[in-house]
């Protein structure tokens, strides 16, 4: 990003550079200095076309970088027509007449005619605005931008380059005709621009093209010189030939050698860059997809030092301990422990540092943590030793199992009621019938006795067990429907349903004797599953009818129902034995009676009653009253959505 | 030796019909005690010693073995033969029962004479 931006701006620096340099030689060019141009001519090498022609490069460079594009096009157009017309002035030795058209010089410096460009001048024109033009009409870089972009920069370097050590021919293509310090400069910051702005993104690595841009004018210039000796010999007649009379003089030897090992240097640098910047990338590569893979990992990830003190966390850590995960980084792993693990962390550290004696390290064990909220949760934690560079660093790997834990716990509950259900049962299962078993001895030995009244007695016994049998099978059949029974809910009305439940208990032999009052109002409803709720009233009021006080005057029952905040509250209040204090942990457990002279029950009731009440999703309680008990339901309320067709609808 | 009397706790109204049956039918002479539950029969207890006692286990407000355990914590003299007659044979809770030392047999109900002939040969 940063990056991009500076290259961004180097563009910007460029375009500037040619307005700068172009418009500042131009009014040298009017204000025409003689006495500057007398003390440094050097400065008026650039004439003022090129000032012009670098003016409207720079402008158009500027004004394509803005998103502009058919105003610079025009502007390299002309720009490329007179780098043309300039060059086949002395490649055709013509005079076209652009030369002095607009300006003319008050003195001439470095020209063979009065303002005419040096033909490496107009090359580099030709070549930069070609590339810039490129460059706006495919809207992106290519590779031939880049080549006329490193070629400008090669002529423009060499010329500096000449410049510095002397070299003429390297500016002075034909003699009195050079490219000035100015337009090189300007040649240079556009070329940069062309060969360096943009184009890594096809492919081309910036050090490369440098790489690239520093060999090829070595070796223009490594040619230049060679030329140049070589014109020498001719010129005046001296022969730098060695003795061998291999026709190569040792300096010559000497030249070209260090270009083919500064070539073979560059080479080298450009091949290991290359790999340095694929292991790089292969490198980051690596690291991204293992990071990728300890962020996206469902367990948590902890990396401690040999101190505790937490180094990395992934993703799910910060989800399993509610911490983000610069709470966590730097602190000591222990902060995410419940005492005792906090407190003797520390400890556990330095014994294991010392003794090598692991408790965890290596195995793997079920532990608590400590969510940030406070919370103690259990969860499954393995522990690795990583040896790295000399330093001793721990990888913890945690497992949140507090849902398998309540899952394990749920089951272990259901099977110990399992447990219990099959003991009582098969135990009151065969109880009445080991009690008939016995009785019907006894009637065989009464007959034979012929004691007939004592018989239909014992008739009379078994009778009654046989009905205790069959009331306990109908139990356990209830409990077995509610517990696989799929039923749609539907609206109940609750007046109704506890009306029709107080009728069909009328048969109970107690009934008459006790008062029975419905105070539910007749508008209250509830969608429910209409089966469990019917075994749950009927409950309620078989157990108030059953456990009446036969002493009490006058015995009663009222049930009543409130629509309380998220539900139904449904009671049935009595005044009858109530349950003694000592045994009212009892209640709602399976198989427990806990009036013994009054237990014709099955002692499954209240638990059918709670586990009806507990998979309707609401629950059982129970109050004592000064005299009796009340059996309270509640239950969760869902929204009446009333059949339109057939409204009330049950 | 013959048993004199034998207390029956039993919360079954025709178990103890049963039991009192067959007893009578194996010796008229025989004293039977009642309780309906382990309170209750602690509560006999404490005014009488039988020769035995036939328990049932699964009883309401105190079963069985918590009158077991009280028996053994709050009694000094102990009835000769405690039997336990139960409904169901579970091998668990004989294994409960017979750690007392008063705790002689294991029966399964309903009664009958052949149970009281053992009981009364463990009399001695």
């Amino acid at each position: 990003m940063n990056w991009q931006w500076s290259w961004q701006r180097a563009n910007l620096a460029a375009g500037i550079w040619c307005l700068v340099v172009g418009i500042g030689m131009m009014t040298f060019w009017l204000m025409e200095p003689v006495d500057l141009a007398g003390h440094l001519p050097f400065l008026f090498g650039m004439k003022f076309n090129a000032a012009l022609a670098a003016v409207m490069t720079g402008a158009a460079l500027l004004l394509s970088a803005r998103g502009l594009r058919t105003l610079p096009t025009l502007l390299l157009l002309v720009v490329l027509i007179y780098g043309v017309l300039a060059l086949s002035q002395h490649v055709l030795a013509i005079d076209v007449g652009i030369d002095t058209l607009l300006n003319t010089p008050f003195m001439d410096i470095g020209t063979s005619r009065p303002g005419r460009i040096a033909p490496n001048t107009a090359l580099c024109f030709i070549l930069v605005s070609l590339a810039l033009m490129l460059r706006i009409i495919r809207r992106k870089t290519d590779t031939v931008q880049v080549l006329l972009g490193l070629s400008a920069i090669i002529i423009a370097a060499a010329a500096l380059v000449g410049y510095a050590i002397a070299l003429d021919i390297a500016h002075d293509w034909i003699r009195f005709t050079r490219m000035s310090i100015p337009s090189a400069s300007c040649f240079i910051a556009l070329g940069m621009s062309i060969v360096f702005v943009d184009t890594e993104e096809t492919g081309y690595h910036r050090s490369t093209l440098a790489s690239i841009l520093g060999l090829s004018t070595y070796l223009v210039l490594l040619a230049m010189a060679y030329y140049e000796l070589a014109r020498y010999e001719t010129a005046f007649g001296i022969t730098f030939t060695a003795d061998t009379g291999n026709g190569r003089s040792t300096l010559t030897s000497l030249i070209v050698i260090s270009g083919v090992l500064y070539g073979g240097l560059v080479a080298h640098l450009y091949f290991s860059s290359r790999r340095a910047r694929r292991m790089a990338d292969d490198l980051a590569e690596s690291r991204a997809r293992l990071a990728a893979v300890i962020d996206n990992a469902v367990d948590g990830i902890i990396l401690i030092d040999d101190r505790g003190i937490i180094l990395k966390v992934n993703a799910a850590c910060t989800r399993i301990f509610g911490y983000g995960s610069d709470d966590m980084i730097g602190q000591n792993v222990k902060m995410l422990m419940p005492d005792p693990y906090h407190r003797d962390h520390d400890r556990y550290i330095s014994n294991y540092q010392r003794s090598g004696e692991a408790k965890v390290i290596g195995i793997g064990r079920e532990v608590e943590g400590r969510r940030q909220s406070g919370e103690i949760f259990p969860l499954d934690l393995a522990v690795a030793r990583i040896d790295l560079n000399g330093a001793t660093i721990y990888s913890g790997i945690v497992r949140d199992i507090s849902e398998r834990k309540e899952s394990e716990h749920a089951l272990i509950d259901a099977n110990t009621e399992l447990e219990e259900f099959a003991y009582r049962t098969s135990h009151d299962l065969r109880s009445p019938i080991a009690s008939s078993m016995g009785l019907l001895k006894i009637s065989r030995m009464m007959l034979a006795d012929g004691d007939l009244k004592g018989l239909a007695q014992t008739l009379q016994r078994m009778e009654k067990n046989f009905g205790r049998l069959d009331h306990l099978i109908q139990n356990i059949i209830t409990i077995t429907r509610n517990r696989l029974m799929e039923e749609e809910k539907s609206t109940i009305s609750l007046r109704a349903a506890v009306s029709d439940a107080i009728d069909s208990l009328s048969h109970l032999e107690e009934f008459r004797r006790i008062r029975i009052e419905n105070h539910i109002a007749a508008e209250l409803t509830i969608i429910s599953n209409p089966s469990k709720f019917d075994v749950i009233v009927g409950n309620m009021l078989s157990n108030a009818i059953k456990y009446h006080d036969p002493q009490e005057a006058q015995p009663r029952i009222d049930i009543r129902a409130l629509r309380s905040a998220g539900g139904i509250r449904l009671s049935v209040e009595d005044n009858g034995l109530g349950v003694p204090p000592a045994s009212r942990h009892l209640l709602f457990r399976m198989f427990k009676r806990l009036h013994p002279n009054r237990s014709f029950g099955s002692g499954l009731g209240l638990y059918i009653l709670r586990k009806s009440a507990e998979s309707l999703g609401g629950t059982a309680l129970y109050e004592a009253r000064d005299k009796g008990s009340r059996f309270i339901i509640e239950l969760p309320v869902e929204e009446t959505h009333e059949n339109p067709i057939d409204p009330g609808r049950r | 030796m013959k048993i004199q009397s034998i207390l029956v706790v039993d919360d079954d109204e025709n178990d103890q019909f049963i039991c009192e049956y067959t007893i009578r039918k194996y010796d008229s002479a025989i004293r039977v005690l009642k309780a309906f539950d382990g309170a209750e029969a602690l509560n006999v207890l404490r005014g009488d010693t039988p020769d035995a006692i036939i328990l049932d286990i699964n009883m309401p407000v105190m079963n069985g073995f918590e009158f077991l355990d009280r028996y053994a914590q709050e009694f000094e003299v102990h009835a000769p033969v405690v039997a336990m007659l139960t409904s169901s044979h579970l091998g668990k809770d004989r294994e409960r029962a017979m750690q007392y030392d008063f705790v002689k047999s294991y029966f399964e109900k309903p009664l009958e004479p052949d149970h009281l002939r053992v009981m009364a040969e463990l009399l001695g």
